[in-house]
């Protein structure tokens, strides 16, 4: 009799394959890049014996934290990229729904021109802007009357409307020598700007949105069923949905107020794990935010080798994504 | 009859706005009974089935499930009490089968909690009793719509909830699997201390399945027959009085309801 959880050989070796790549991609990441180290070198700069000072504090201070974040970013955006797929059963829907995405752009818009333009105010303020708009999100939801899923994605349309016209009118206001740029290559993601700093202020963030997910996997999972359907199993939908939504939110601010925003690596990667495991649950949920990890890793270490200045990251997932949709469009088959 | 009382409605009333659906049903299940609900469209069969499970909110009357009243549970207890067949399962992710039935063990596990191998052991077990043990890890979405609707049917024997309420859950099976669905919910319905009430579109699969039919008309219940009881004559004054004419034919195995065709 077959009792435990139905893991698949396949899957196995999907697991292993991935992880495997996820390893490689961050070793790769950590060498190049302007200043590059080489891989005999890296072993001596980890255990603090060997190498040239410069070599060591670039390390520290800008190669290891920038490809951290890369790998947690793309494996944080999958992930949330997945829950959001599944709780909206609908294979085109990320983060972006709920207009996570444009509240923090709003965020990040609002303090480059009125706050100063500091770094960490402008990764604040960001995050703020995204966790404005999710709680706006929900408070909308929970002024009206239905609150299905398509209620959701109503909100998020007047959201994502709303703070379209804020970033709008911010950029409208901004001096366009400086800030008009910074907030474009805002919007356009890169991890050049990644110190050691911000990535150990925002990882307890991203690993309490990872927990609240992983804690509330199987009702997740509950969701992807009709309204009436879930709420006869004994779930009380919209609580539950606030909860996984927050999470979700949690985690994608979290990782955009560092980085910028980063376009597709949220909607690709989810298709990618489903299409390889071939069905959907958490495991495939994490399966995929490792394919993403592996995605923007290596999308990072081009964004810094391909030409003389660093790529906007988005540039580079856009161009490998939208190919992608497309041919998983025309291939159709089990990708759903 | 003596089997205790399982589910009680009084003077239920359902509106949506400001038209009333419902006006004032009364129904009494008891133990080992399957019910059908007949009506035609628009006739209010499935907003009661609605109301009755909680999911449209009465606007009056009660209905309790072993004496307790359903509208004052949350979710989670209320599952417990009563579960739900849809016409069809909108699972939309492939899923392997035992998963979508685990899905039932819900209402009885904590929040974060994730069911544990005695819930699929006998997840497994209803699945043997089902005949379907060879769907065991099988894509939900990959299977035909008479096996997706027999796993339905196991999700909900798992969640044990002592009252099942179905909604058409024939509507997209072929001539077959309708017999063989309806065979196992009333194998589920009777030997495992439940009542089922059913809404469904076919008389012929109401009498040869059901213990008991409600019809319903403009909201409310205007003829209630014991299948085993009723003769022809009764059988047609009542089931004419939704289906207007109509021919009741004798076989060995009971009646038999045919529309009297308006075809010259």
């Amino acid at each position: 009799m077959r009792r435990g959880p139905s893991a698949r050989p396949g899957d196995l070796l999907c697991f292993i394959t991935v992880l495997t790549l996820v390893g490689t991609a961050f070793l790769v990441s950590l060498c190049v890049g302007a200043y590059p180290i080489p891989l005999s070198e890296l072993a001596g700069l980890v255990s603090g014996k060997t190498g040239p000072s410069t070599a060591r504090s670039v390390f520290f201070t800008l190669r290891l934290p920038r490809t951290l974040m890369a790998a947690l970013a793309g494996f944080g955006l999958s992930l949330a990229g997945s829950v959001f797929q599944t709780v909206f059963r609908n294979p085109l829907a990320s983060p972006d729904l709920i207009g996570v995405a444009s509240g923090a752009s709003m965020g990040a818009a609002f303090a480059i021109v009125f706050l100063g333009g500091g770094m960490a105010v402008v990764s604040l303020s960001a995050f703020a802007g995204g966790m404005l708009a999710a709680a706006l999100l929900l408070g909308l939801v929970g002024l009206s009357r239905r609150r299905g899923m398509a209620t959701f994605v109503l909100a998020g349309i007047v959201l994502n409307t709303l703070a379209q016209a804020a970033v709008m009118t911010v950029k409208f206001l901004a001096d366009p020598e400086r800030q008009l740029a910074t907030i474009e290559f805002w919007t356009m993601g890169s991890f050049s700007n990644v110190t050691a700093g911000k990535v150990r202020a925002v990882m307890p963030v991203l690993l309490a949105g990872i927990f609240g997910l992983f804690l509330l996997r199987r009702q997740i999972l509950l969701l992807s069923l009709d309204e009436d359907e879930s709420r006869m199993l004994g779930v009380r939908t919209t609580l539950t949905r606030y909860g996984v939504l927050l999470c979700a939110t949690l985690l994608v601010s979290g990782i955009v107020c560092v980085s910028g925003l980063i376009g597709f690596i949220g909607l690709i990667a989810p298709h990618i794990g489903r299409m390889l495991l071939k069905r959907n649950s958490f495991r495939v949920a994490v399966f995929s935010g490792l394919v993403g990890a592996v995605l923007l890793l290596v999308a990072d270490c081009f964004a810094r080798t391909l030409s003389g200045s660093e790529l906007p990251v988005s540039i580079l997932t856009s161009t490998l994504g939208a190919p992608f949709l497309a041919y998983l469009m025309i291939r159709k088959g089990e990708s759903v | 009859m003596s089997a205790p009382v399982l589910l009680e409605a009084e003077g239920v009333r359902a509106c949506y706005g400001a038209r009333e659906i419902i006006r004032s049903v009364g129904l009494r299940l008891r133990e080992g009974e399957l019910v059908a609900l007949l009506g035609l469209n628009g006739s209010g069969k499935t907003t009661l089935l609605r109301s009755l499970c909680g999911l449209h909110r009465i606007s009056g009357g009660c209905c309790r499930v072993r004496g307790t009243d359903c509208a004052s549970l949350r979710e989670k207890a209320r599952a417990q009490l009563i579960c739900y067949l849809p016409q069809h399962s909108g699972v939309v992710y492939p899923i392997p089968a035992e998963e979508v039935a685990l899905m039932g063990r819900n209402p009885h596990l904590p929040l974060f909690g994730m069911p544990g191998k005695k819930d699929r052991e006998r997840a497994h077990a209803i699945f043997e009793q089902l005949g379907i043990p060879h769907l065991w890890g099988i894509d939900f979405l990959h299977l035909s719509e008479g096996q997706k609707q027999l796993v339905i049917l196991a999700r909900a024997i798992v969640q044990d909830a002592p009252v099942m309420l179905l909604d058409e859950p024939d509507s997209a099976l072929d001539f077959v699997n309708r017999h063989l669905v309806f065979t196992r919910i009333r194998a589920a319905v009777q030997g495992g201390g439940r009542c089922g009430l059913v809404t469904l579109h076919d008389p012929n699969f109401a009498l040869a399945y059901c213990d008991r039919l409600l019809l319903l008309q403009d909201g409310g219940i205007c003829e209630e027959v014991e299948t085993a009881q009723a003769g022809c004559a009764e059988l047609r004054a009542a089931l004419s009085r939704l289906y207007g004419e109509i021919d009741i034919l004798e076989h060995p195995g009971g009646y038999f309801v045919v529309k009297r065709s308006a075809r010259p």
